[in-house]
């Protein structure tokens, strides 16, 4: 051993009484869980913190504090929302130390955004059933920017490049494409008849 | 500042915080809007809903529905039911973080359906040699080896061989503009072009301005200029049909026609030594090959003498191959010779040059390299043949110790570092997008990652171009210790965990170690001195 630190010197530290068969189990099973619930933490994250990169950091962070704690987790219990409470947690240990993530979500409207989309849930997921095919509809430059920042992450500035366009043009771009996609499932959403 | 709602200046705030660019302004406005409007603040839930989700769900981009992204429990390592023995109670728990780290946080990277490429390539042929071959500046390089799709093939000079798809062989000679339809379609607007068919691609047809060509099993010639086409049959036969015309003739070996805009054909005799120069093909680009395994030679030497240079593998041995492997560094006093276990020498980038094959799950080579840095660059010649695991070692160090690093390809062509930090969960992972596809299995890739401790930043390359930078967020300093090329030894974690077997599946033909943080120029130097086949050079 060398007597280096090991990363996980803290998770040993915590855990002095788990049998070792027991840990391994447990290891699957927090994987397993967290696996399945990854997405939705992240899109519980982005709801506070839109910057993906930003919402995946926090992702990061909440997966660890998540399997520390694992050991308190009650199995009849559904694990994304006992996951998102860490997660809104460590979302404002994280914007803390940020001035403008701050300044978005002071004065209780982190909690109220967290509340609201909960409500707002079947409505969203009814609308958001049709963005696969909205997708598909768009023009080929349109979709290709979409798809290269949110599929391939791609950096804009490559995207600007290629296309000839300056920096904060194709940003405008990115813009007017989630419009046309947010009129799109509106549209799609709506009840017969009233579809475009 | 204030926002209304709706406004312009909604939307545009609304879309800087997705962008990560909103101001400290916008970021107060928008607060007091949401906070006192809730129908502003539905829609703002509801926009950053679309926004997360279309981050979140690469299953929206997936072509069909074949191309689906693997779900979440196709992730997980499929671990085996029974623990035969007893595990030291520190072992299995630092085994809980390994497995977090292998997959738990690599899945936060959103692992995006890695086939897809190659799955759905539309690829009907492959360039497969060239010789000084410059190309058309307006078109994309084809890169030697790259499956070619349908579109055109503009050669300036030099000469390249095309194989198709149906076995139909094709060299053109610049300058010639070649159109590939399909696996055994082609058009020549214009230039010299020598094809060879094999039977099992009888009917491959080439089009020019005024006749179609189709090869009945045979070895013929096109010379085709804007107003004349002249075919010769050098073997079995060929049947062509003037454009202006609905009957079809048949040439014979030896035989040849000329067609011009107007007018019948005209019959000639074959004349071979008129395409001597695309017979050449073979024996001059074993000559450039040869030409560019001194240039690297040359350059490798020159190499050995950075003294920043800690371990330079260039699996070049004269002497029988053993299990030793030299480092041709000048710092052999910090990384000995590595030894090798298992593996195979191959074919490396020319003929004439070795490479060493991994293929089974011990085959490794074991080094290792001592003292501390604040930066370290990783560069090697890989040949993937395929990513069989989860995760596929490039050079991880031992275990899982305090400053040392993991390079590896994910099993969806992802090329990740993890530098692994001195507290607890203080690990990051640098994943770039996927970029090595089913269409780049097979050839020869430089891959390259880069760990800036002064810069504060971590860049991938691959080919001698960055695919992703990243901050660094680790404090040097960064250590190697025992390392393996290849393999990983897991250091006393349960070897029996699947997600802990990352042996490499593919060949390597060169590695670089190096104690400083090469620049992006350095890199390109390394992949264009290491190419197999020069650049080709357009000219602008």
């Amino acid at each position: 051993m060398r007597g280096r630190k090991y990363c996980t010197a803290k998770q040993v530290s915590l855990d002095p009484k788990r049998h070792p068969e027991h840990h391994a189990d447990a290891q699957q099973r927090f994987l397993s869980l967290f696996l399945r619930s990854e997405r939705e933490i992240f899109r519980y994250v982005a709801a506070l913190v839109p910057n993906v990169a930003d919402a995946e950091d926090i992702v990061q962070q909440t997966a660890l504090a998540l399997w520390e704690k694992f050991d308190a987790y009650d199995p009849n219990q559904p694990f994304t929302p006992w996951a998102c409470r860490f997660a809104l947690n460590k979302t404002k240990q994280w914007i803390e130390r940020r001035q403008r993530w701050r300044a978005l979500l002071e004065g209780g409207l982190a909690e109220e955004l967290a509340r609201r989309r909960e409500e707002l849930r079947p409505e969203m997921e009814a609308r958001l059933r049709h963005l696969e095919g909205c997708l598909n509809r768009l023009p080929d430059e349109q979709r290709s920017l979409v798809e290269g920042y949110y599929y391939r992450r791609d950096s804009v500035e490559k995207f600007a490049e290629n296309s000839s366009r300056t920096i904060a043009a194709t940003y405008k771009m990115l813009q007017r494409v989630r419009q046309a996609l947010q009129v799109c499932i509106e549209n799609a959403a709506k009840p017969e008849g009233v579809s475009s | 500042m204030k926002i209304a709602f709706p406004s312009r200046e909604f939307d545009d705030a609304v879309a800087a915080m997705c962008h990560g660019s909103a101001s400290q302004e916008q970021a107060w406005a928008l607060n007091e809007l949401l906070r006192g409007n809730a129908t502003a603040r539905d829609e703002y839930i509801l926009r950053v809903e679309l926004h997360s989700r279309l981050a979140s769900e690469p299953d929206l981009f997936a072509l069909g529905s074949e191309n689906k992204n693997p779900s979440a429990e196709n992730i997980l390592p499929l671990h085996s039911p029974r623990r035969s023995h007893r595990k030291l109670a520190w072992a299995a728990l630092l085994a809980a973080c390994v497995a977090l780290l292998a997959t738990g946080w690599w899945a936060l990277q959103f692992s995006h359906s890695s086939e897809r490429k190659g799955a759905a390539s539309k690829a009907v042929a492959m360039l497969n040699r060239v010789v000084d071959a410059q190309w058309n500046q307006r078109d994309e390089t084809p890169r030697l080896g790259a499956p070619l799709e349908p579109g055109w093939l503009r050669i300036k000079s030099g000469l390249a061989q095309i194989v198709f798809y149906s076995g139909a062989r094709v060299v053109i000679e610049g300058p010639t503009e070649l159109q590939i339809i399909s696996s055994s379609e082609a058009s020549c607007r214009s230039g010299r072009l020598t094809a060879e068919v094999p039977p099992q691609a009888r009917g491959f047809r080439i089009g020019t301005p005024q006749m179609n060509v189709t090869d009945l099993g045979t070895a013929f010639g096109l010379d085709v200029k804007a107003r004349r086409t002249e075919l010769h049959v050098f073997k079995g036969s060929v049947e062509f049909q003037a454009a202006a015309s609905t009957t079809k003739k048949t040439l014979k070996e030896s035989a040849g026609a000329v067609l011009e805009s107007s007018g019948p054909a005209k019959l000639i005799a074959a004349n071979p030594a008129a395409f001597a120069s695309l017979f050449d093909l073979q024996a001059k680009s074993s000559v450039a090959e040869a030409l560019r395994y001194d240039q690297w030679r040359a350059a490798s030497r020159r190499l050995n003498q950075d003294p920043a240079l800690l371990v330079h593998f260039d699996f070049d041995q004269a002497e029988p191959p053993g299990w030793r492997l030299h480092n041709r560094s000048s710092r052999s006093d910090i990384a000995p010779d590595a030894t090798i276990v298992g593996c195979h020498w191959v074919e490396g980038r020319w003929p004439d040059k070795q490479a060493l094959e991994f293929r089974g799950v011990s085959d490794r080579v074991r080094l290792s390299v001592s003292g501390e840095y604040e930066s370290l660059t990783l560069a090697a010649w890989v040949r993937v043949q395929g990513l069989d695991r989860q995760f596929n070692s490039l050079f991880m160090c031992d275990g899982f110790e305090a400053g040392t690093l993991h390079w590896l390809i994910r099993k969806d062509g992802v090329l990740g570092l993890t530098a692994i930090g001195s507290g607890s969960g203080d690990c990051q992972i640098v994943a770039s997008p996927s970029v090595l596809t089913l269409d780049q299995y097979g050839m020869w890739v430089h891959l390259a990652v880069v760990l800036d401790g002064k810069a504060k930043r971590v860049v991938h390359y691959v080919n001698g171009q960055p695919v992703k930078e990243k901050a660094l967020k680790l404090n040097r300093p960064f250590r190697i210790g025992a390392a393996e090329l290849g393999n990983w030894n897991a250091s006393g974690f349960p070897d029996d965990d699947p997600s802990l077997i990352r042996n490499f599946s593919g060949a390597m033909d060169e590695f670089c170690l190096f104690s400083r943080a090469l620049h992006a120029d350095e890199i390109r130097a390394l992949y264009s001195e290491g190419q197999p086949q020069a650049e080709p050079l357009v000219r602008r």
